[in-house]
């Protein structure tokens, strides 16, 4: 049996920016340590056993396709909120990170049910949020940023038990207001931010990771791996973020 | 989407001439800003059309007016610039005079910039067509000034998502031009993209199709960057008979009506001769077009089909069609070719998965060891989203590592570049990286063994600092002289 079952919700849907790169970076970091991560591809309509979920990712999704799997999302509601609080570590990007949350009013005024995992509601807002964004995260110890790109019209706000991923160091965050990006609660985490996020921070690839091995019942404790390579990339990323002159330079053609 | 509304410019008398004399303004100051920018070296292909908009924001449609037989845009996420310049040769080729934005400067400003350095100094255009490559988002707007005779729509694919939200906003974009194009015209669509082929027109517009009618043998690159899968009219996911690349192939919808329309102009048969020439049998209403063509990878059939297509919608005599395609080059920074001392140099601009796909699938065509360097910008004209590289199937490459002779990240992205490596296979150490495109290139250069080949994938703005650094090697011209 493998190690870790990761179950990749709506490959087809659900993979609007580089979100193969959440599912390479994971399956790389399993297997340079030797450990057996075996992905599930859910689709539309199938019929899935959640129990042998370790791992749950969603990515984000266009609107059109988002209608789609929302109503098939529904039916699989309860048990998925069963399973987060007995802890199920699950990571939801953009357009699913506000599917977990308790509704969506759209630009046009209409309310869209969420799945109610997360205590979080969304807005649709005038123009969307754009740009490189820097966060700084309290799940860890040091490193403790996240690096992505994000880009979202809807405005998200936290109330609690959900709790804001990080603090917004550069960017707009989950709604340009409060200088809050994402949501966790128990093994939930929600984000705005892609790029793909996991290759450019580690930390939170193996984060999830030894979250689904503990939630797993096994105390494998990850090996140390070399990641310069990704560290450079990390810190090259927050630069540039941080950069007037790439601001402007990026304003330009 | 806003358009502003059109008034009619040949009401004459006294507010005519007012607009007459502004667009004048405006085109001398765009001519010295382009004398300008080209004593600094630069392109001109941005400024001098910014500046007449902003003089005269009817700066397009009064110029245009002049236009013999009429405007053609070609506008859609790939192909745009091959298919332009293909069917420009072809209309020169027939003897006929155009004008033609180039470089892919395809903004609202870069269609004004290619007026302000055609017209002549009295405002005169003399010429028989303007050939317009027109980007996605600027085609509403470009379409109410240009008034086009014809449109040309080569795909819907993901692209440069940061800047336009969502691909069904560039759905919409595309729909909402067509729909404002002035009676009369013609338009030529894919019929191999369903989001295209779901399209409606009015009813005084005739419309051509083309699409691929071939057996191709499979690969397992058209995995990704399938954005349109599900049906544009009952959202339910769509089957495929035969599928060409990402979402283009020969479509119905299980659930309803809908499917792929028989094209009018179909590519029936293609091969390859020894000397990598595509032999191609194009068959339309009337009779069929045997052809042959330099340019290489799948999507440039398609781009071939959408100019013969458009230049048979004018009319173009066939045997001119296909003599005109034979002596085509490759366009700005499109596989374009360059050769120093005794190595070659490949250029092949990247800008989104579905594109790079094909790049890579040609390169994965080579027998012989080559460098490679990936060069990416997150510049406006890039994407300053690079989130794309992930859905990119670098993956394929490792797997030809021992004829790879060496492997570099370059541009303002240069770590992500190297990171994207990492994890598609490449080992740490084999990977290079040097932001400065300048240095990545002469480095690449040198570490490609004698006679052989360097490949190198740039994003757009990338391209242009490497052909100009190509330029000031000798190689090649600066493409306002080419």
């Amino acid at each position: 049996m493998a190690d870790v079952n990761l179950f990749h919700l709506y490959p087809d849907q659900l993979n609007l920016y580089g979100d193969r790169g959440n599912i390479l970076a994971l399956s790389k970091r399993a297997l340079w340590r030797g450990l057996e991560l075996n992905i599930i591809a859910i689709q539309p309509g199938d019929h899935i056993d959640l129990s042998k979920c370790d791992l749950l990712f969603m990515g984000g999704g266009q609107d059109s396709d988002q209608q789609l799997i929302a109503r098939d999302l529904e039916s699989r509601r309860d048990e998925l909120a069963d399973l987060v609080e007995k802890s199920l570590p699950v990571f939801a990007v953009c357009g699913s990170y506000q599917l977990l949350g308790n509704y969506y009013i759209t630009s046009t005024g209409d309310k869209i049910k969420g799945l109610e995992i997360l205590n979080i509601y969304t807005e649709a807002g005038q123009n969307r949020l754009i740009g490189n964004a820097v966060v700084n995260c309290h799940l860890w110890q040091e490193p403790k940023t996240l690096v992505g790109f994000e880009n979202h019209a809807g405005r998200t706000y936290l109330k609690p038990p959900a709790e804001p991923l990080g603090t917004v160091l550069n960017g707009y965050g989950n709604n340009g207001r409060d200088n809050t990006e994402g949501a966790v609660y128990k093994n939930v985490i929600g984000t705005y931010l892609h790029g793909a996020l996991l290759p450019k921070n580690p930390w939170l690839t193996d984060f999830l990771l030894q979250r689904a091995l503990s939630y797993r019942n096994k105390d494998h404790s990850l090996d140390e791996l070399n990641d310069t390579l990704e560290i450079q990339a990390h810190m090259a990323a927050i630069e540039l973020a941080s950069s007037k002159k790439h601001k402007r330079l990026s304003a330009k053609c | 989407m806003k358009i502003n509304s059109i008034n009619n410019p040949d009401q004459g008398g006294y507010l005519n001439r007012l607009f007459t004399i502004k667009a004048y303004a405006a085109l001398l100051i765009g001519k010295l800003l382009l004398t300008f920018t080209r004593l600094v070296g630069r392109g001109g292909t941005t400024l001098p059309g910014r500046i007449a908009l902003m003089i005269n924001p009817d700066f397009v449609r009064v110029l245009s007016r002049q236009i013999k037989v009429g405007s053609i845009i070609v506008t859609g996420t790939n192909g745009k610039t091959t298919t332009s310049a293909l069917l420009s040769s072809i209309l020169k080729e027939a003897g006929l005079t155009c004008i033609h934005n180039q470089a892919g400067s395809n903004m609202s400003w870069g269609v004004a910039s290619a007026f302000v350095e055609e017209a002549k100094l009295n405002g005169r255009i003399p010429v028989d067509y303007a050939i317009m490559e027109v980007d996605e988002g600027a085609f509403p707007a470009v379409t109410a000034a240009l008034q086009p005779l014809g449109i040309v729509v080569t795909n819907i694919f993901r692209d440069q998502l940061d800047r336009y939200g969502e691909i069904d906003y560039i759905q919409k974009a595309i729909s909402t031009g067509l729909n404002i194009q002035p009676d009369k015209g013609f338009q030529v669509i894919n019929a191999d993209d369903p989001s295209l082929a779901a399209l409606g027109h009015a009813s005084g517009i005739s419309r051509l199709t083309f699409g691929l009618d071939l057996d191709l043998a499979d690969d397992n690159l058209h995995n990704t960057g399938r954005d349109l899968k599900t049906c544009p009219l009952c959202r339910q996911e769509l089957a495929y008979e035969k599928i060409y690349y990402a979402h283009l192939g020969h479509y119905y919808c299980p659930n309803c009506n809908f499917k792929h329309p028989r094209a009018d102009v179909r590519l029936t048969n293609y091969s390859c001769n020894d000397d990598n020439f595509t032999i191609l049998n194009v068959t339309h209403q009337k009779g069929s077009i045997k052809m042959t063509s330099s340019l290489s990878g799948r999507y440039n059939l398609y781009n071939i089909l959408a100019a013969a297509t458009c230049s048979l919608g004018l009319g173009i005599p066939e045997n001119t069609i296909a003599s005109a395609i034979s002596k085509a080059g490759p366009s700005f920074g499109r596989m374009e070719r360059f050769t120093y001392q005794d190595k070659s140099i490949t250029m092949a601009l990247i800008k989104n998965p579905v594109g790079a796909n094909e790049v890579i699938r040609t390169l994965l065509n080579r027998r012989e060891k080559f460098s490679l360097l990936v060069a990416i910008n997150d510049k406006i004209a890039d994407g300053k989203d690079v989130s794309w590289l992930w859905d990119v199937d670098f993956e394929q490459l490792p797997a030809r590592k021992e004829q790879i002779s060496s492997l570099t990240a370059s541009g303002l992205r240069a770590w992500d570049m190297a990171v994207r490596f990492k994890y598609a296979g490449f080992e740490q150490d084999m990977i290079k990286i040097s932001c400065s495109t300048e240095e990545a290139l002469i480095t690449a250069i040198e570490k490609t063994p004698q006679a052989g080949s360097l490949f190198i994938l740039p994003s757009y703005t990338a391209m242009l600092e490497i052909r100009s650094h190509l330029n000031k090697m000798g190689l090649g011209k600066p493409y306002w002289e080419a």
